[in-house]
């Protein structure tokens, strides 16, 4: 079966700190997989390097079978890889609605021309995007917040509509920047569930980066640690709990 | 009353400015002081086409729109990768640069003395079916895909190129557009005035289309026109007054930037299809 997503021994320098060292890792059809590693360890980093925020300074990353390393964002997206971000990046100006209708853009096939004249097909295509928006909407418990504009809504509602948002964009691959930052033990538990169905409904492939153990350790098949940008260990849940360089990372060394 | 005639057809002029600057500025968040730059490339590429080169009426319109949109294109290319300010600094640069080629450019331009001796082949209806039509189109551009990811780049670049969305591409398309508009505005404006010169549009004016942009509200197409239609009628009605329209102006302007930062109608738009329900839901 082909993976989903390789990334070959990939490196990121910033004015010296080497934020990401050498990472690696495959992403298998269909699964969860987990990163984890203390602040700064080089998590987000790696999920910015996927998404071609920062040019990669070494190494390969294939999606599939393409090479998506030097791609821009725009395409990498195009091509089925959707994200959440770590401190939430809503549109302020555009609608709960509208912003999900943002992310089914790059599945709409009007031209320009079209659009400025409001050729049928431009209404037609509108409403799909807006039905499939509204579907999202309701999944999520949304629906009533469809006309008012995102920075309006409680926090936790603002992590679903993030959420939401990636799906909008019908991925093959979804990467969560810590998806339970922020939120109540309760709020926690509803996260795992909600993206345990979404893997499942939508045959997702899913990276989380997270720093609540509970979730990562319920819901990944595989996990990553990081540490100073070096990966020190990978294994299933059971393996990294009683991983001692992991603890070591965590906790500090034993007296 | 001619005179009230022509201070209208400016007044509606300048709207068509605005509409470009509502494009660029309102719409995508690209901040240009160098509107004026293609006015006066609509202005002197539609008098110059028609008097010293005899081209037809139509065909001089069309060519101010072509040399505009193309110009814009080439600006385009190195000062949409720049961040905002150093982008606003460059098409300030441009506009001036626009204004001193004209001065010096004697031969084809007239220089300081401008061009005179255009008929008036404009007038107001035609002034009022471009308003239309080029509101037409923002328009419906604003409520499709297009116009939400200029919102969305406005918002954030970094997540909208997450969301899919060229942000170098749909800068690009909107400051063509815009400048397409802004020279077509210019080309009238020629046939309307009679005589041009490399001073009628300068950087200041340019900056007013951005501030009426945001008088009248940055979400809003209906403010635009609205806060544009009244700052320059009430500019040419009170002259009486002298500097103190100025003044009154800028108060005005604090006023709304301090209370209402969203702008006067702030995403609030004129739907005609919005009445017409509610007529209906009435009866």
């Amino acid at each position: 079966m082909m993976d989903v997503l390789r990334v070959v021994d990939i490196k990121k320098n910033f004015g010296g700190v080497n934020a990401v060292d050498g990472f690696a890792m495959v992403q298998a059809k269909d699964e969860i997989t987990g990163i984890i590693g203390p602040n700064g360890a080089g998590k987000t980093t790696v999920f910015n390097l996927i998404t071609g925020v920062y040019p990669v300074d070494f190494g390969k990353i294939w999606f599939g079978d393409r090479d998506i390393t030097a791609l821009p964002s725009h395409r990498i997206t195009a091509l089925g890889i959707a994200r959440t971000f770590q401190n939430i990046r809503l549109f302020r100006n555009l609608t709960v609605l509208e912003n999900l209708k943002i992310a089914y853009g790059i599945r709409i096939r009007y031209t320009l021309w079209e659009e400025m004249v409001r050729y049928p097909t431009v209404g037609r295509s509108e409403k799909e995007g807006e039905d499939l928006a509204k579907n999202y909407l309701s999944y999520f418990g949304l629906e009533k917040y469809a006309g008012s504009f995102p920075y309006n809504l409680p926090y936790g509602l603002q992590r679903r509509l993030e959420l939401a948002r990636a799906l909008m964009a019908s991925p093959k691959l979804l990467l969560l920047d810590e998806p339970g930052a922020g939120l109540n033990p309760r709020e926690i538990r509803q996260l795992m569930e909600t993206i345990l169905h979404i893997q499942t409904d939508n045959h997702l492939s899913i990276i989380v980066v997270e720093h609540h153990m509970e979730l990562v350790m319920a819901i990944c098949t595989t996990i990553h640690v990081l540490n100073f940008g070096k990966k020190i260990a990978q294994g299933k849940p059971e393996e990294i709990q009683h991983n001692d360089a992991v603890l070591q990372a965590y906790l500090g060394d034993k007296v | 009353m001619a005179f009230y005639l022509k201070v209208l057809e400016i007044t509606c002029l300048q709207t068509i400015f605005v509409l470009g600057a509502y494009l660029m500025t309102g719409l995508t968040g690209l901040f240009s002081l160098g509107q004026g730059g293609f006015v006066l490339i609509g202005a002197y590429t539609a008098a110059v086409a028609y008097l010293k080169f005899h081209l037809a009426f139509p065909v001089a319109i069309a060519l101010a729109i072509l040399v505009g949109s193309v110009v814009g294109f080439l600006i385009g290319i190195p000062t949409l990768r720049l961040h905002r300010d150093y982008f606003l600094l460059v098409t300030f640069g441009f506009g001036e640069m626009v204004r001193a080629a004209l001065l010096h450019l004697a031969q084809l331009t007239g220089g300081a003395l401008g061009i005179a001796g255009i008929p008036q082949l404009v007038g107001l209806p035609m002034i009022l079916i471009s308003i239309a039509v080029i509101t037409f189109f923002i328009a419906n551009l604003k409520r499709s895909r297009f116009g939400r990811n200029c919102i969305a780049i406005r918002d954030d670049e970094l997540a909208a190129s997450l969301m899919g969305i060229h942000v170098y591409g749909y800068k690009m398309r909107v400051f063509v557009l815009s400048s397409a508009i802004t020279s077509y505005g210019g080309a009238l404006y020629a046939f309307v005035l009679m005589f041009i010169e490399p001073n009628l549009f300068n950087w200041l004016e340019s900056a007013k289309l951005i501030v009426i942009t945001f008088v009248g509200g940055i979400n809003s197409i209906t403010g635009a026109i609205i806060s544009s239609v009244i700052y320059y009628s009430f500019g040419e009605f009170f002259r009486f007054i002298d500097v103190w329209r100025d003044v009154l102006l800028a108060v005005a302007v604090l006023l709304v930037t301090i209370f209402r930062s969203q702008g006067i109608f702030g995403s609030w738009e004129f739907s005609l299809r919005r009445i017409l329900r509610r007529r209906t839901k009435a009866t």
